[in-house]
This record gives structure tokens, sequence and C-alpha cells, in this order.
């Protein structure tokens, strides 16, 4: 699927869950109007979605927390995987888009692309679920059962290469950060 | 032949929890370390503050943003290695987007014999100019007597919304 289909389909589905994007798909994110409610990026530390997105499932456990992760990010903090399932926090969403490539520099392959395995990896370590989609269709089809699933929950999205210049939403995170904050100390 | 005499001192485990308890820390996030492993198995063995694993310390700045954008009171527990270790995520994290970032590090490799500003091993001796280099203040803990830098360093943290390091001198007792 495209990378603006995911994005749309994850936007018209969020409900109230918090959101953590990064890389590539904080511009869509923001421009789905998705940016400023119950929302903080991941901002040049590439690979800490997902360890933002455990912190906030373990402060807030009424509230379902999604990150909109890369394979080319999530690498970078494989480790985090094993430190999540530690926790188990049953309202963290796990969304890996995954194109194989580190499309912020330049679509270059990710190492041994074709051979590691995302849902392979996300059972191993431990995840609740974890699964594979690779057609918006299905994506619609399950969302809404994998907002019922006990967490913690992988879901990689078969996502097509993209050509173009990398894209940013240049909100500062500190802003982001004092903001969410305040939204959740008042929710 | 003399033996060395120790000039840092480790502080009790009982004596740091009663302090982290009185900050009222809600989560330590811990990555393992050789000196702390006193009030580290204390923890452990408790239920408050709560021990959040985490295999690397990259990680654990992520955990204790999400943790303190969520409401909590978090600090991590991590060795001065996880602090070289984890210069990009304290920049863009702990220092740019200005999130309270207590870290309590183990001083790996110290000779409790010598002065810091003697020690051999690169680890020990190249902390404090990291934590320079990049603003980052630090208290030390050299023994008991230091106990008020736990106070100090999250006092400081929460002021200026960033970073701030305990340096643990000595094993903990």
């Amino acid at each position: 699927m495209e990378r603006q289909e995911a994005i749309d389909i994850l936007a018209e589905g969020r409900g109230d869950a918090i959101s953590v994007p990064t890389m590539q798909s904080v511009f869509p994110w923001h421009e789905a109007g998705q940016g400023d409610v119950l929302n903080v990026d991941a901002s040049q530390c590439m690979g800490s979605a997902s360890t933002l997105g455990l912190g906030l499932a373990l402060a807030r456990p009424d509230r379902k927390v999604m990150v909109l992760d890369g394979d080319g990010s999530l690498l970078m903090q494989l480790g985090s995987l094993v430190s999540i399932v530690e926790s188990s926090p049953p309202n963290l969403y796990h969304f890996v888009f995954g194109n194989g490539l580190n499309q912020s520099t330049g679509n270059q392959p990710l190492p041994a692309q074709g051979v590691f395995d995302w849902v392979a990896l996300a059972k191993a370590a431990g995840y609740k679920h974890a699964m594979r989609i690779a057609q918006a269709e299905d994506l619609i089809e399950q969302l809404p059962a994998i907002w019922a699933l006990e967490g913690p929950v992988l879901i990689e999205l078969e996502i097509a290469r993209e050509e173009g210049p990398a894209r940013w939403a240049g909100v500062p995170m500190a802003k982001q950060v004092a903001s969410l904050k305040a939204q959740l100390a008042a929710s | 032949m003399t033996t060395a005499e120790p000039v840092a001192f480790g502080v009790a485990a009982d004596a740091i929890a009663a302090e982290i308890d009185a900050l009222g820390i809600t989560h330590v996030i811990c990555v393992p370390d050789t000196f702390q492993r006193t009030i580290i198995a204390r923890w452990e063995a408790g239920t408050t503050p709560r021990l959040v694993k985490v295999c690397t310390e990259d990680e654990g700045v992520g955990v204790n943003a999400g943790l303190y954008m969520g409401g909590q009171n978090p600090m991590m527990c991590i060795q001065n290695n996880g602090i070289f270790a984890s210069i990009n995520t304290l920049k863009a994290i702990a220092l740019d987007a200005k999130v309270p970032t207590l870290m309590m590090v183990g001083h790996f490799q110290r000779d409790v014999t010598k002065p810091i500003e003697e020690q051999g091993s690169r680890a020990v001796h190249m902390l404090e100019p990291t934590l320079d280099a990049w603003g980052i203040p630090y208290w030390r803990v050299e023994g008991p007597q230091d106990i008020g830098a736990f106070r100090a360093a999250y006092e400081r943290s929460r002021a200026d919304l960033g970073p701030a390091v305990i340096i643990i001198g000595a094993p903990t007792v």
C-alpha cells in the first residue's frame, strides 16, 4: 500500500489514541490533521518512537497508544521489542511502516532486506500479537479487530517505495512534549 | 606492603531508597550497573518505585520521556558507559525536547582508592568532560555525606526541564 493510504486509514480509525509517529510518517500525519492533539513526533532521535510509546503506555494505561514506526528506525533500537515485552503494556499498538529502505536519507536499502521478518521478530520477542498487512483494503477491514486485541501488538504495513525528497513537519519536539503533557493532565 | 585506603565510600541502598521515595519518584528505568547492584536489587524486590527494565540507555531516555509526558515522575539508573552510548538520544530528547531526565550513573571501573582526577579508566575520567561538553549538570556521590546530591539533581532536572546526573562513585552497600 502507499504510505498515504496507510496514514489516512490510521487517522480515520485512530479514535482518542495517543500517537507517536517518526521519520517519513510525521509529515503526512500532520497533513492528515493528527499532529496537534495527543501526539508527539519522535524527531531527531531516530529509533526512539517505540520507547516513547512504551513510556506513554505505561503512564496512561487508560488510553491506547499507537506508534507509527519505520523499519529503519526500529532497527536502530531493535532491543526495544524486548523492552516492550518486559513491561507488556496491553494498550500499545506498534505499526511498522515497512518499505525496506532508509527513505529519509535517500532510499538506501536496509541491511538484510528481504531476509529478516518483522512478524517473526515480534513474536520471538514475545509480543502478544504480530501480523503483516500488505493491502489498504485489508488494513481498513482489520483495524477494528486490531484495536480489540490485547497488546503489545506489532502490525507490519507493507509500504511501497516513494521517490522525492524527505519531508519534515518541522514542529519542535519541545513544544509537542509540553503540549501532550498538558493535554494528558487535563484528560 | 601497604594497602591503599579508599577515598570514596558506598552509600547504603536504604539511604538512597529513602531519598528517592522522598522525591516521589514513580518509576526507575534501569539498565544494569555493577556499582548500583544493591539498590537495583532493592527496587527489583519491591513495588515502589516501579522498576522498568530496558535493554539500552537510548531506550531508557525514550521511556523516561513517555512516562513524564503521561504525568509520572520517573528517573533512570545506568552506568557511565551508558552516557557515552546514548548521547544522540540525550541530545534530542533530554536537551532539545526539554524532558526532565534524572540519571543515577554508576562509575564502572572507578578505583575507589583514587580521586576521580587520577583515574586510569577512560570510562571514568572522560565522563565529567563529556557531561561538561554537553552542558549537563552533575553531582558526585563519593560517600554518605553526599546524599543531598539526589535532591539537588532532581530539583535541577525539573527546574531546567533537562538532564541531571548523579555520579555514584563507589559501589552501593
